[in-house]
């Protein structure tokens, strides 16, 4: 039975990449175009990972992250967000802060590099 | 030579008026005549200054000598009027001084009698003249005292900007509307006590202290930018000093640059809005680029291959310019360096040449990390500290040709902490060193053409450095490579040997 994962992104062309990579290792991939259907389809389709994005016009990644932390079908699903800072300057402090204050498992830079973001999955779903 | 002077002889004896006019013409003084008080007058009428003294004889047919004394005093009570009497009539010659004549001369005279007469009468013409003059003169400078005051007066309350004007015990003296309006508080709440005892934003109260205790000759400003509700002001302060150089008190002016503050802020937010606009769509093409790369989309030939991996770069290329763009804004904007701690340089800058090592090994670059035990901590704002180090370190792999050298070491220099980044690369160029740090500024040769980048991050480095109260150098040789040496002022309260570890 192969895994789950949710890719959360209003851009859909992000979310086809990001779902061939996925598909290219087996997994079984749902997507979510906001943050309010991503809410919605976290529920529906009982994801077993969420790859979330952060900024999103309707509901940005920290609210979506912080919701489903809060409720308890749901708080028990790894979050990896996706954060849109490739800074040369990194911004540790800003990710760190904001991926401890939402309770989010990890973080990628987008775009992501394909082996990368597999690792990381991989890492978050053995836990 | 006694001065010039113009004389009038009114006498109805022709005698008289001849023997006047010879005796004082000789004197070099101009007489004119009249031969009776009509005419007399008529020749004083309309020119009141143009006589300096007039002989005036009593016994007169016609307007009596008396008439015509009054009258002409009446026109002109300055001009001096000798009167000439005859015999027995000193009662007249009495009654001529009450009227306001300034002498009396009996006659018969004699020559010599008439010139002390009219010579005393002359000298206390220039006297009286003199004495006009320095009254004018005294009238003019205390009118232009009030105009020169009344003129600042105006300036200062029309002026844009508040003003305040302190003693030297620090009570205000002088303000204007713009400095109540920005200040937001009713003018009579401001005078009689001391600035520290207002309730004015206590930075003034501290500008004023630094002013007025300022030791140096010449001008010297200090200036602050504060908040006051919701407007910042930018204040300037200057000491007032007598001519001896000593402090009497000191002005403060206020400048509203609220309007500044929203037009940087407008500027950021302007820079932020298009940034994140553009990075949306280009993360997506470079990731859709990636997933092709990987052959996730289908097998792709070799000349494929080398053309995404071409655009590859490119928008890799375009994101780096965009967050470095976004970088600069959030510096601007002084939202880089919020978060100053004690810190100790070693951490960032081994973390960052870990994540670096893996860039390194595929340029088969030998990267070394070499420190000092020891290091004092300083204050600063741990992820611009790592962005520093990854800006110098990844540009010195970049321009460090296969199997180079690339090296850190981290020490200590005076009051400072001396972090250096040096390559084996191609180096820099002696004309191009002085531009290294510009915004934009690229080295254009043939061997940078093919690497990648924006010409900011060494500004970024240096907007860093410099929020840091930091300096940074470099000292290179074209062919020789680079060293980069920045110097990060230690935390006050650091002890040496804290961190290590």
């Amino acid at each position: 039975m192969p895994k789950k994962i949710l890719i959360v992104d209003d851009d859909p062309d992000l979310v086809e990449a990001v779902s061939m990579i996925l598909e290219s290792k087996n997994y079984d991939v749902a997507a979510a175009y906001g943050g309010v259907e991503g809410l919605e389809k976290a529920k529906t389709e009982k994801p077993d990972l969420i790859v979330l994005d952060v900024m999103m016009p309707d509901k940005d990644g920290y609210a979506v992250c912080k919701e489903m932390k809060a409720d308890p079908n749901l708080s028990k699903i790894p979050v990896l967000l996706l954060t849109a800072v490739v800074s040369k300057i990194p911004t540790t402090h800003y990710t760190q802060q904001m991926g401890l204050e939402t309770e989010a498992d990890d973080y990628i830079d987008k775009p992501v590099e394909p082996a990368e973001l597999v690792k990381r999955i991989e890492a978050l779903l053995s836990k | 030579m006694t001065e010039h002077a113009d004389i009038l002889v009114i006498d109805d004896e022709q005698i008289m008026r001849e023997g006047c006019s010879r005796i004082l013409s000789k004197e070099g003084w101009s007489v004119a005549a009249a031969e009776n008080g009509e005419k007399g007058l008529e020749a004083i009428q309309g020119f009141p200054d143009k006589f300096d003294a007039i002989l005036l004889d009593l016994m007169m047919p016609g307007m009596s000598g008396m008439e015509v004394l009054d009258r002409v005093r009446n026109m002109d009570s300055n001009l001096l009027v000798i009167v000439i009497t005859g015999y027995a009539t000193v009662e007249s010659a009495v009654e001529a001084m009450k009227k306001g004549a300034y002498d009396f001369i009996p006659k018969p005279f004699t020559p010599d009698q008439l010139r002390i007469v009219v010579k005393r009468a002359l000298e206390r013409r220039s006297l009286q003249k003199e004495a006009e003059f320095l009254r004018r003169e005294r009238e003019k400078s205390l009118h232009d005292v009030a105009t020169e005051k009344s003129r600042i007066k105006t300036i200062i309350h029309c002026m844009g900007d508040g003003v305040l004007v302190c003693d030297r015990d620090k009570y205000i003296v002088l303000t204007n509307p713009a400095a109540l309006r920005m200040l937001n508080i009713p003018e009579e709440s401001l005078f009689e006590k001391p600035l520290s005892q207002s309730n004015l934003p206590p930075e003034l109260s501290r500008m004023s202290d630094e002013t007025l205790s300022r030791k140096e000759k010449g001008y010297a400003s200090v200036s602050q930018e504060l908040t006051v509700g919701e407007t910042f002001l930018r204040a300037h302060s200057a000491p007032v000093t007598n001519d001896l150089g000593e402090v009497l008190g000191s002005v403060t002016v206020l400048q509203d640059i609220s309007y500044l503050k929203e037009l940087d802020k407008m500027k950021s937010e302007f820079i932020a809005m298009v940034a994140h606009e553009l990075r949306a769509p280009i993360a997506a093409v470079e990731q859709q680029l990636t997933v092709i790369l990987n052959r996730l989309a289908g097998e792709v030939t070799e000349k494929q291959e080398k053309m995404l991996s071409r655009a590859k770069e490119r928008t890799r290329g375009l994101l780096t310019l965009i967050n470095d763009l976004l970088d600069l804004s959030k510096i601007e904007a002084g939202k880089m360096v919020q978060y100053k701690e004690p810190l100790s340089l070693q951490e960032p800058i081994q973390r960052v040449v870990d994540l670096m090592r893996a860039e390194a090994e595929n340029k088969k670059i030998d990267l070394q990390f070499l420190s000092s035990p020891g290091i004092s901590l300083i204050h600063a704002d741990r992820s611009s500290m790592e962005g520093i180090f990854t800006n110098l370190i990844s540009n010195a792999i970049k321009y460090t040709p296969q199997g180079g050298k690339v090296w850190v070491t981290l020490s200590e220099e005076g009051g400072c902490v001396k972090a250096t980044v040096s390559d084996t690369g191609i180096g820099i160029k002696k004309e191009d060193l002085p531009r290294i740090f510009d915004r934009f500024f690229r080295v254009k040769t043939s061997e940078t053409r093919e690497i990648i980048g924006t010409g900011l991050g060494l500004s970024i480095v240096k907007s860093i450095v410099d929020a840091h109260l930091g300096s940074i150098s470099v000292e290179s040789e074209a062919g020789k490579g680079a060293t980069f040496t920045v110097l990060l002022p230690k935390e006050p309260m650091s002890t040496a040997g804290m961190q290590e570890k």
